[in-house]
C-alpha cells in the first residue's frame, strides 16, 4: 500500500499557551500547511483519544491557534500534561472552513457565542482589516464577564469595526452590555440587509434564534453561513458520527450556507 | 352398606381425605408443571364423570379432582393410567394409580422451553428428578427454576434448584456499548464494569443469570456449554419455623443434584423422628436435630462435585420461630 | 464455466483453495444464541465444507471481516506510535447476492466518501475476494427483490449452491477452473440461482419531504425500541465506528487506540464534549437510521444503502420491522404529497 495512512497523526510543537479562563486555553501549535478559519484539527493524544478542535487563529507558515475548553478526557490530559515546548500529535486540518472573501465586500454581520468565537476569530480578524471595516458588525456574547475569550482581540476589534460585546449575565456593577446576542440584531445599523452577509456560530439554540433574527431583519437565506458542531470522530467521512441527512459535517462542513443547513434536521 | 376404607392407604394412593364424608379428591401428578392437551382432557373427563365437575390447580402445579365418591377410587385409578403413562411418572402396578404421595410433585417454572431468561430446560430436569425420587412416601419438596428470578419460588422447598450459566466473553466481539453493564445493574446484581472499553465481570458477585448474554447485541457474551445450578436447601412453610431455603452449593452440576436428592432419602430413613405424625417430618427439622454435618455426610455420599462447584461449609437459616414466640414486634 | 460436484468434490475444491486462501463463511455456532441452548449463525474462518452453514441465513453479516467489531489500530509505547499488525493473507468470503451488493456500500463509505481512503479498511479489503452462495429461494424477512439486490453484481470468483444432493458451481475466475474441473463430476451450464420474489415487499419512497422529520409515524418507535442497536450490528451495510483509546491498567505508559463498531441506535453515539446529545428518543434514532438506508445514502451516492437482507427484522427483540417501517414511510410520504396537492 502506497497511500499514506490518514489516521497517523503528525507531531506539532506547542509554541505558546494563552490562558483565557481557567478552563479555556489557546494552544499555539506549530503548523506550516494551508489552513482556513473554521477548519478543525483532531488533537490526538495517545491512550486518551482524539478531539476535534476548530482553528481559532492562523499565522501563515508558522502556527495555528487551537482554543480548547477543558471538558473531557482528551482535553483534560492536554491541560494537565502539556506545556510550551512539548509535542502534541495532530491530524488535519479537516472540513471546509470559511471563505473569508465572501464577507470582505459590503455589509457583514458576525454573531458568535462562547467558544463559537474560535472558528470565526480568523474571519473577524480579516474583516477588521478591510477598507470598509465600519460596515462589519460583530456581536460577540459570553455567558459572563469571566468567560470572555480573546480579550486582546476584543480591544483591537472594538477599534477597527462595529463590535457589540455582551454577556448573558454579570455581577452587579458590571458596566458592559448585558443580554443575549439576539437582542442586538434588530437594531443593527444596516443600509441594505437584503444584500448583507452574515456568519453565525455558537450553541444550537443561539444559532437558531440568531438566524431567525437575521431573517426577520431582511437577510437572504443564501447570505447566511453557520458552523455546525457535531461529534467529529474521524474527520475523514468514515466513522459516521457527524452525519446529518446526506451531509457529513466533517467533509461538507462544518461551515454551511443556511439555505443548505436549514434542511439538515436532527 | 357402611364404608370401610383404609384412609392411610387411600392417601398413599394420592387421594385426599375430604371433609365431605364419603368423598375424596384425586391428586394428579404433573412433574415440571407441563401436561399435554390429551391428558388435560382426561383430567376434565374424570372430573365430569366421577367428580363434581371442578378441578383444583394446586400450588405445586398438580391438579386435584374433588367430589369423587370413595367407591369410585378403583375406576378413577384405571382412568388415571393414560395420564400417568403420558407424564412418565414411575408406577408400581398398572391400573392402580399413583403408588405414593409423600414426595410431592416436582415443580418447575416454564424454563428455557419458553422463557427468554431460562438457563435450562426446567421441565426435562424436573421430570428426570421425579423419575429419580418417586415413588417415595417421605415428605420431600423439590422445585426447579430457570434463573435467579426464582419464579418457581424454589426457596420454599427442601431442594430449590436455580439455573445458572457462566457468561463467556469474547473481547474481540465487544464494542463497549455497555448495555450488559446497564442491564446487569438494573435487572440483576451489577457484577459488570468497564475497564479500558472492555467489560470485566466480578466472578464473585455474578449469579449466572445470563442477563448480559440476553442483552448483548454482538454475541460477545454467550452462555457456557455447561449448565450450572445453585442449590438452596431446607426451605419450608409451616407452623413452627417457616423459613427460606439457603444456598449450599453454587455452580453445581445436574448429576450431583439428582444424586444428593436420592441420598437424602437414606438420611431421612436413618434419622426421622419415629413418632412424627403420619411418618412425615420436614427434612429441615431433622437437620436441625442431627446437625448440618451429619446431613452433608449422607447427602454427598458418592457425589463428585465438579471443579467449579463452590460449597458453603455451614448453612444458616432464619425465619420466624413461632414455637418460641408469637409476639408482634 | 460451470461444474457439478459431489459433497466430497466441493470439499476437495475448498481444501485446494485453502492452500492459497483463508475461507470466511457462515458457521452455525452451537449454543451461542441469546437464549439457552439456541444457536447463532455468524461468520468465521473455516477449513472444510462441513463447517459451513449453507442452509440458513446468517444472523450476523460477513462485514465483521472488513470492518471488525473491535480492531486495534495503533499501539502506543512511550513516545512511539506503532500501527498494529494485521493478518492480511488472502481471503475468499462466501456470501449471498444481497451481501455482495453490501460490499459496494462498504467500499463507498470507506474508500470513496471524502478524499481520503480508509487505510485500515483498504489493508484488509485488498486481500478479499468473494464467492457467491446461490439463493434458490428467499429466507424469511428477505426483501432483496424490492431493493434490486436479488441478482448478484459482478465480483464473485465462483458460486456454489446445493442441488440434487450435490453442488452446482459457476466459475467466473478462469484461474480457478482447473481446480474445479479436477474435482467435478461433470461440466454443466451453471447460472447462480437467485431469488425472484420475496414474501416481504418494500416500497421505497422516491423523495422524502423534510416534513417527514416531524411526522408522528416515528413516535411509536420511541415506545417500542429498546435502542439496543442489534439491527445495525447485524446489518451488512452499517459502517459506523467509534475510536477508543486506552492505557493498560498494569502499565499506564503503554496503551492502544482501537475502533469499535458504533450504532446510531445506541446511547452515546451523538455525545459531544460538554454533555450535548442529539436524537435521544428511539423514534428519532429509527428515523435517522431508516432515512439513511432508503433516502440519505441515495441522495449522496445515487443508490440505496439497504440491500434487503432482512437481518434487522430477524434480530429485533421487539419485533420492530424495518421493512414495515419503510412501507409506513412510503405511505406517509404519499399522504404528505396529497396534503400539499390539496393546499394548492
Amino acid at each position: 500500500m502506497s497511500n499514506a495512512n490518514p489516521y497517523v497523526p503528525f507531531a506539532s510543537k506547542v509554541l505558546a499557551i494563552v490562558e483565557h479562563t481557567e478552563r479555556e486555553h489557546t494552544f499555539v501549535m506549530a503548523y506550516e500547511g494551508d489552513v482556513k478559519p473554521g477548519q478543525f484539527f483532531e488533537v490526538s493524544i495517545p491512550k486518551y483519544g482524539e478531539a476535534p478542535i476548530s482553528v481559532s487563529g492562523i499565522c501563515p507558515d508558522v502556527s495555528v491557534d487551537l482554543t480548547i475548553r477543558n471538558v473531557g478526557r482528551v482535553t483534560g490530559e492536554l491541560f494537565a500534561s502539556f506545556a510550551v515546548g512539548d509535542t502534541v500529535l495532530l491530524r488535519g486540518p479537516y472540513g471546509n472552513g470559511f471563505d473569508v472573501s465572501l464577507y470582505e465586500d459590503g455589509e457583514c454581520v458576525v454573531v458568535a457565542g462562547g467558544t463559537g468565537v474560535s472558528p470565526v476569530r480568523g474571519v473577524i480578524d480579516a474583516l477588521s482589516h478591510t477598507a470598509d471595516a465600519k460596515d462589519k458588525h460583530v456581536i460577540v456574547g459570553f455567558r459572563s464577564p469571566g468567560d470572555m475569550l480573546f480579550r486582546d482581540d476584543l480591544v483591537r476589534w472594538a477599534d477597527a469595526l462595529d463590535l457589540i460585546l455582551t454577556v448573558d449575565g454579570a455581577p452587579e456593577g458590571y458596566e458592559g452590555n448585558i443580554g443575549l446576542v439576539t437582542k442586538y440584531i434588530p437594531d443593527l445599523p444596516l443600509r441594505d440587509p437584503a444584500t448583507a452577509t452574515a456568519v453565525v456560530v455558537g450553541p444550537p439554540a443561539m444559532m437558531r434564534f440568531s438566524v431567525m433574527g437575521l431573517l426577520q431583519k431582511g437577510f437572504a437565506e443564501e447570505n447566511i453561513w453557520v458552523s455546525q458542531e457535531r461529534r467529529m470522530c474521524c474527520g475523514l467521512g468514515k466513522c459516521g458520527h457527524c452525519r446529518i441527512g446526506e451531509k457529513y459535517v466533517c467533509l461538507d462542513g462544518p461551515v454551511f450556507n443556511y439555505s443548505v443547513s436549514k434542511d439538515m434536521l436532527d | 352398606m357402611s364404608l370401610d376404607v383404609n384412609v392411610k392407604a387411600l392417601m398413599k394412593n394420592a387421594f385426599r381425605q375430604s371433609k365431605v364424608r364419603g368423598e375424596t379428591a384425586s391428586r394428579v401428578r404433573v412433574p415440571g408443571g407441563l401436561i399435554n392437551a390429551e391428558s388435560m382432557a382426561r383430567v376434565v373427563e374424570i372430573a365430569q364423570e366421577f367428580g363434581n365437575g371442578t378441578i383444583f390447580l394446586t400450588n405445586r402445579q398438580g391438579m386435584e379432582i374433588p367430589g369423587i365418591p370413595l367407591e369410585k377410587v378403583p375406576e378413577v385409578n384405571e382412568r388415571l393410567q393414560a395420564i400417568i403413562d403420558d407424564s412418565g411418572v414411575n408406577q408400581e402396578e398398572r391400573g392402580k394409580g399413583y403408588p405414593a404421595a409423600g414426595t410431592r410433585n416436582v415443580v418447575g417454572c416454564p424454563g428455557s422451553r419458553l422463557c427468554p431468561f431460562g438457563c435450562y430446560d426446567t421441565t426435562a430436569l424436573a421430570r428426570r428428578m421425579d423419575k429419580a425420587v418417586f415413588p417415595n412416601n417421605r415428605h420431600v419438596k423439590i422445585a426447579f427454576t430457570g434463573c435467579s428470578n426464582d419464579c418457581a419460588h424454589v426457596a420454599l422447598n427442601d431442594f430449590g434448584i436455580i439455573g445458572m450459566t457462566e457468561p463467556q466473553y469474547d473481547r474481540d466481539r465487544c464494542i463497549g456499548c455497555e448495555q450488559c453493564v446497564k442491564w446487569c445493574r438494573s435487572r440483576s446484581v451489577g457484577a459488570l464494569s468497564v475497564v479500558n472499553g472492555k467489560i470485566v465481570r466480578d466472578e464473585d458477585l455474578c449469579i449466572g443469570c445470563g442477563v448480559c448474554v440476553n442483552y448483548c447485541p454482538t454475541r460477545a457474551w454467550t452462555r457456557s456449554p455447561e449448565h450450572y445450578f445453585r442449590l438452596k436447601i431446607m426451605g419450608r412453610t409451616g407452623k413452627q419455623n417457616p423459613r427460606l431455603a439457603e444456598d449450599w452449593l453454587k455452580w453445581v452440576d445436574e448429576d450431583s443434584i439428582i444424586k444428593i436428592a436420592q441420598n437424602t432419602y437414606a438420611y431421612i430413613d436413618e434419622h426421622i423422628d419415629p413418632g412424627a405424625p403420619g411418618g412425615k417430618e420436614h427434612i429441615g427439622y431433622i437437620v436441625d436435630r442431627t446437625g448440618f454435618e451429619e446431613f452433608v455426610k449422607w447427602a454427598l455420599d458418592g457425589v463428585e462435585l465438579g471443579p467449579k462447584c463452590e460449597r458453603a461449609s455451614r448453612v444458616y437459616w432464619g425465619g420466624k420461630r413461632y414455637d418460641r414466640s408469637n409476639e408482634l414486634k | 464455466m460451470g461444474y457439478v460436484l459431489s459433497r466430497e468434490g466441493l470439499d476437495q475444491v475448498l481444501q485446494g483453495l485453502g492452500t492459497e486462501y483463508r475461507l470466511y463463511a457462515p458457521v452455525l455456532k452451537m449454543g451461542e444464541g441469546r437464549f439457552a441452548d439456541t444457536d447463532v449463525v455468524r461468520y468465521d474462518f473455516v477449513t472444510s465444507l462441513d463447517q459451513i452453514e449453507l442452509s440458513k441465513k446468517s444472523d450476523y453479516a460477513f462485514k465483521e471481516l472488513l470492518t471488525p467489531l473491535s480492531e486495534t489500530l495503533f499501539f502506543f509505547t512511550e513516545g512511539e506510535v506503532k500501527v498494529a499488525d494485521k493478518d492480511v493473507r488472502d481471503v475468499i468470503v462466501l456470501l449471498r447476492a444481497c451481501d455482495l451488493h453490501a460490499v459496494k456500500r462498504l467500499d463507498q463509505m470507506y474508500l470513496a466518501n471524502g478524499t481520503e481512503k480508509d487505510w485500515f479498511y483498504q489493508r484488509i479489503r485488498d486481500h478479499v475476494r468473494f464467492a457467491l452462495i446461490g439463493c434458490p429461494s428467499s429466507f424469511e424477512n428477505c426483501f432483496c427483490a424490492s431493493m434490486g439486490t436479488n441478482v448478484a453484481p459482478e465480483g464473485w470468483v465462483f458460486s456454489l449452491e446445493e442441488a440434487d444432493g450435490g453442488y452446482r458451481c459457476a466459475v467466473a475466475d478462469g484461474t480457478l477452473a482447473g481446480l474445479f474441473a479436477e474435482h467435478a463430476d461433470a461440466e454443466a451450464d451453471v447460472e447462480p440461482a437467485h431469488v425472484v420474489e420475496n414474501d416481504t415487499k418494500v416500497r421505497v419512497p422516491e423523495n422524502v419531504p423534510t416534513a417527514i422529520y416531524k411526522h408522528q409515524m416515528w413516535d411509536e418507535y420511541t415506545v417500542r425500541c429498546l435502542k439496543c442497536g442489534r439491527c445495525t450490528i447485524a446489518c451488512p451495510t452499517c459502517t459506523c465506528y467509534t475510536m477508543q483509546d486506552v492505557f493498560y491498567t498494569d502499565n499506564g505508559r503503554v496503551g492502544e487506540r482501537r475502533r469499535v463498531a458504533a450504532s446510531c441506535m445506541i446511547d452515546g453515539y451523538t455525545d459531544v464534549a460538554g454533555g450535548g446529545q442529539y436524537r435521544r428518543t428511539g423514534g428519532e434514532r429509527m428515523r435517522f437510521k431508516v432515512l439513511h438506508k432508503v433516502h440519505d445514502f441515495r441522495a449522496r451516492f445515487g443508490y440505496d444503502m439497504c440491500v434487503g437482507c432482512g437481518r434487522c427484522d430477524d434480530i429485533c427483540p421487539e419485533y420492530i420491522s424495518f421493512a414495515a417501517c419503510v412501507n409506513k414511510l412510503a405511505d406517509a410520504v404519499d399522504a404528505l404529497g396529497k396534503e400539499v396537492d390539496g393546499d394548492e
